[in-house]
Order: C-alpha cells, then sequence, then structure tokens
C-alpha cells in the first residue's frame, strides 16, 4: 500500500459519520438495527453495480462452515466521488466489518465499515439506522 | 558542491510539493465536505448567460425539489398540504416497498435524490429548442423533455411518468407548464399521491451564481382541494470539484436486490 493510499483511508474514516446509507432507498425496510454484526472475512468479490454497491466476503463460523455474506453500500456513483476505485480493494483481501444483519436473511447486510486485517483505519465506513434519510450530497 | 547541494534541494522541494498536491487533489476528491456553492459565496461571480442574452442555468445542480416530504421541504406545516380525504388516507397506507423508485422507476417531479442534476439546453439552428432536465438518479436513467418551440400541449397527451411539459422565460425565470402525468409516481418517499388530472408550473429563478429557486404549483383537483405552491432552493454544485459536476452514468435495474434481505417480493408496486 502506498502513503497516498494510507492518507485515504484516512480521511475517509475521518468523513464517514457524514455518509447517509442509501439515497435509494431507506435503511429499516430490509435491516435490523439490532442484528449488527463484527467479523473477520476474506472478499470474494466487489461489485461496482447499480443502484448499489456490494461486496461479498466469506465468513467461517466456529464449525467451519463457510458463508459468503452480501454487503450492501450506497451507489457506485458516491462510491467512486469519496475517492475509492477499482483497485482499493480485491478480492482475497482479508477485512474486518461492520454491519446490520437483513431481516430475513441474516448474512445479506447492510455494510456498516470494512478494514483490511492489519490496517488500524477503516477502508471505508457507511451510516446505519441513525444515519438513515440525511441528504448529504453525493 | 554548493550548486548540487540547491539543485538536490529544490528537486526534493518540487516533489514534496507535487506530492502534496496530489494528496490534497485526492482529498478534495474524496471529502466534498460541502460540494455546492457555499452561502458567502452566491454572489461571488455574475450570473453566467449564453451567447444570446440567455441566462443560463444548466447547473450543475443540487436540490431545488423534495425526496423525504414535499409538504416539509416545501415550506408547509404540518398537514398542510391540502389533499383529498382519499388522498390523505392513501399516502397513510401506503409502505416504502412500494415506492416505484425502489423499483427502479423514475421519482417524478419535483423529486430530488442527493445527486447533481442538470437543465441540459438544447440548441438548433432555431434557436434553444428543447430544454432536457437529467438526474444522475432520480430519472433512474430516463429524461425529462421540455418543449421550449413554442408548441401547445397535446389535447389527449397519453398518461406519462414526466407528463408533457412546454417551456418559456418570462424574464430569467423558466416556466414550466406540464400536463399529462400519469398517476403511478409517488411525490415523496412518505407516498404523497397525485391523479392524472394532475397540471403543474415551475418557476425557476436563478436569483444569483449559487442559487436557483423553484416555486412549484400543484393543480391536481383529482387528488387536492385547492392549488397549492411549495418553494425549494436549489444549490450550484461548486466549479471545480473532481466528478462532482458530471452526471455519471446510472442504470438502476443493473443489479437490484431491494427487498431480498427481508424476504420481500414484488417492490415498487405503487400502491
Amino acid at each position: 500500500m502506498n502513503t497516498g493510499f494510507g492518507s485515504l483511508i484516512a480521511v475517509l474514516g475521518i468523513v464517514a459519520s457524514t455518509i447517509p446509507v442509501f439515497a435509494h432507498h431507506g435503511f429499516d425496510t430490509e435491516y435490523d438495527a439490532k442484528k449488527k454484526v463484527k467479523l473477520t472475512g476474506v472478499v470474494t468479490q466487489v461489485a461496482w453495480t447499480n443502484p448499489h454497491m456490494r461486496v461479498y466476503i466469506d465468513v467461517a463460523g466456529p464449525d467451519g462452515k463457510v458463508i459468503n455474506w452480501n454487503l450492501e453500500l450506497t451507489s457506485p456513483n458516491r462510491i467512486r466521488r469519496q475517492g475509492w476505485g477499482p483497485n482499493d480493494l480485491l478480492p482475497g483481501e482479508k477485512v474486518v466489518f461492520e454491519g446490520y444483519g437483513g431481516k430475513i436473511v441474516e448474512s445479506r447486510g447492510s455494510l456498516l465499515s470494512i478494514t483490511k486485517v492489519g490496517e488500524d483505519k477503516p477502508l471505508f465506513e457507511e451510516g446505519g439506522p441513525d444515519t438513515a434519510g440525511q441528504q448529504t450530497p453525493f | 558542491m554548493r550548486r548540487v547541494l540547491i539543485a538536490s534541494m529544490t528537486l526534493v522541494g518540487v516533489a514534496l510539493l507535487a506530492h502534496v498536491n496530489a494528496q490534497e487533489e485526492r482529498v478534495r476528491h474524496i471529502a466534498p465536505a460541502n460540494p455546492v456553492v457555499a452561502d458567502k459565496d452566491v454572489n461571488s461571480q455574475p450570473i453566467p448567460r449564453l451567447a444570446d442574452g440567455t441566462i443560463d442555468i444548466t447547473g450543475p445542480w443540487f436540490g431545488g425539489g423534495s425526496n423525504g416530504d414535499i409538504e416539509r421541504d416545501g415550506g408547509l406545516k404540518p398537514g398542510e398540504l391540502p389533499l383529498l380525504p382519499w388522498a390523505r388516507e392513501l399516502r397513510e397506507k401506503r409502505l416504502p416497498k412500494d415506492e416505484p423508485y425502489t423499483a427502479c422507476l423514475p421519482m417524478g417531479v419535483p423529486r430530488v435524490n442527493p445527486y447533481p442534476w442538470k437543465f441540459a439546453m438544447s440548441y438548433t439552428s432555431k434557436g434553444l429548442t428543447h430544454i432536457y432536465q437529467l438526474h444522475e438518479t432520480g430519472d433512474a436513467g430516463a429524461h425529462r423533455v421540455i418543449y421550449m418551440d413554442g408548441r401547445a400541449h397535446p389535447p389527449d397527451p397519453i398518461p406519462t411518468w414526466w407528463g408533457h411539459s412546454t417551456g418559456k422565460f418570462e424574464k430569467d425565470t423558466l416556466v414550466i407548464d406540464t400536463v399529462g402525468y400519469n398517476d403511478k409516481f409517488w411525490f415523496d418517499s412518505k407516498g404523497t399521491p397525485h391523479s392524472e388530472k394532475l397540471h403543474t408550473t415551475e418557476r425557476w429563478t436563478r436569483i444569483n451564481f449559487g442559487r436557483m429557486t423553484h416555486e412549484f404549483t400543484i393543480d391536481d383537483p383529482g387528488a387536492f382541494s385547492r392549488t397549492v405552491t411549495l418553494n425549494f432552493t436549489a444549490s450550484l454544485i461548486r466549479p471545480g470539484i473532481k466528478d462532482g459536476g458530471d452526471l455519471l452514468e446510472f442504470i438502476c435495474l443493473e443489479d437490484n436486490q431491494y427487498g431480498a434481505a427481508a424476504g420481500i417480493s414484488g417492490v415498487g408496486s405503487g400502491r
């Protein structure tokens, strides 16, 4: 990792608390604020898709069973404007992430923050129920 | 030796400056804490005009409508929006999962998402003949046409998401008159409804370099007991923000998984 990217993630950590969850729809319909999780896993896919970007992460349970988490972010355009690029998080990288589980399908979650293992600053932080509905531009 | 030292220090200085500039550029890119022209700067430049003297309202703009609550954001008190009883009742019954926009359908007039949008002013040899209103996400990838060539509304418009819009400038105010709406889109995420009798008048006035007011009048005897006017303000995206003023691609239907986490199917029914 170069120093430029180090600064990038530091700044993202500082500004992320102002980032709204979703511009396309709200949090409450799909996700459960009581199902907050913090897990470690390996990224399998970073999907720059509309309307919302997704990161897929394999997480091994205590029994060794692997569950592929499907974590929703906001729009690719909003992420891009925050400085994220296609080379900043890649399949195979180990990460710690926080999020909220889906109301019915828990492994379909809303991503709150994601940090590469070995780094102390989050690569990206989303909002969560507390920031739902904010109208922060972009 | 001294020359070599000075040259070396200069090179290091230039390199450091370049590095700092690159960092600052990226930081600005990452964190446009306030991507619109600040209140203190709204008069920092003259209002731009096109070669023919027409006021330039291209933008890119942020805001100018409502997403969450048209009544609140339009400057009314709670309960002041003169909805007919059936419309008020329908608004109370509507669920977020049924909102058409969640199924990648257009937001409609005058909704806006927190993304940039533009009035794309289209000139031909006949002058300004069309204005296209382009939202990065609010139109779900479609575009809205405003005819500026003097034509009238058709007597029997097919009800559509954006309706049939004609526009004209009254001094520096763009006045858009629209009929022919369908009744499918929601005015806001609260589910505020309307009918196919909806007739809207938008008065867009760029009051200075950084702001444009929007006076929005609803005339809909099918869903409202009287005409009502709402007021919004659009802010100019601050010039120079990387990617900030460009409308980036947004193909909403690419991978819309809305509802799956909650086991919801059939989202966006519009009920």
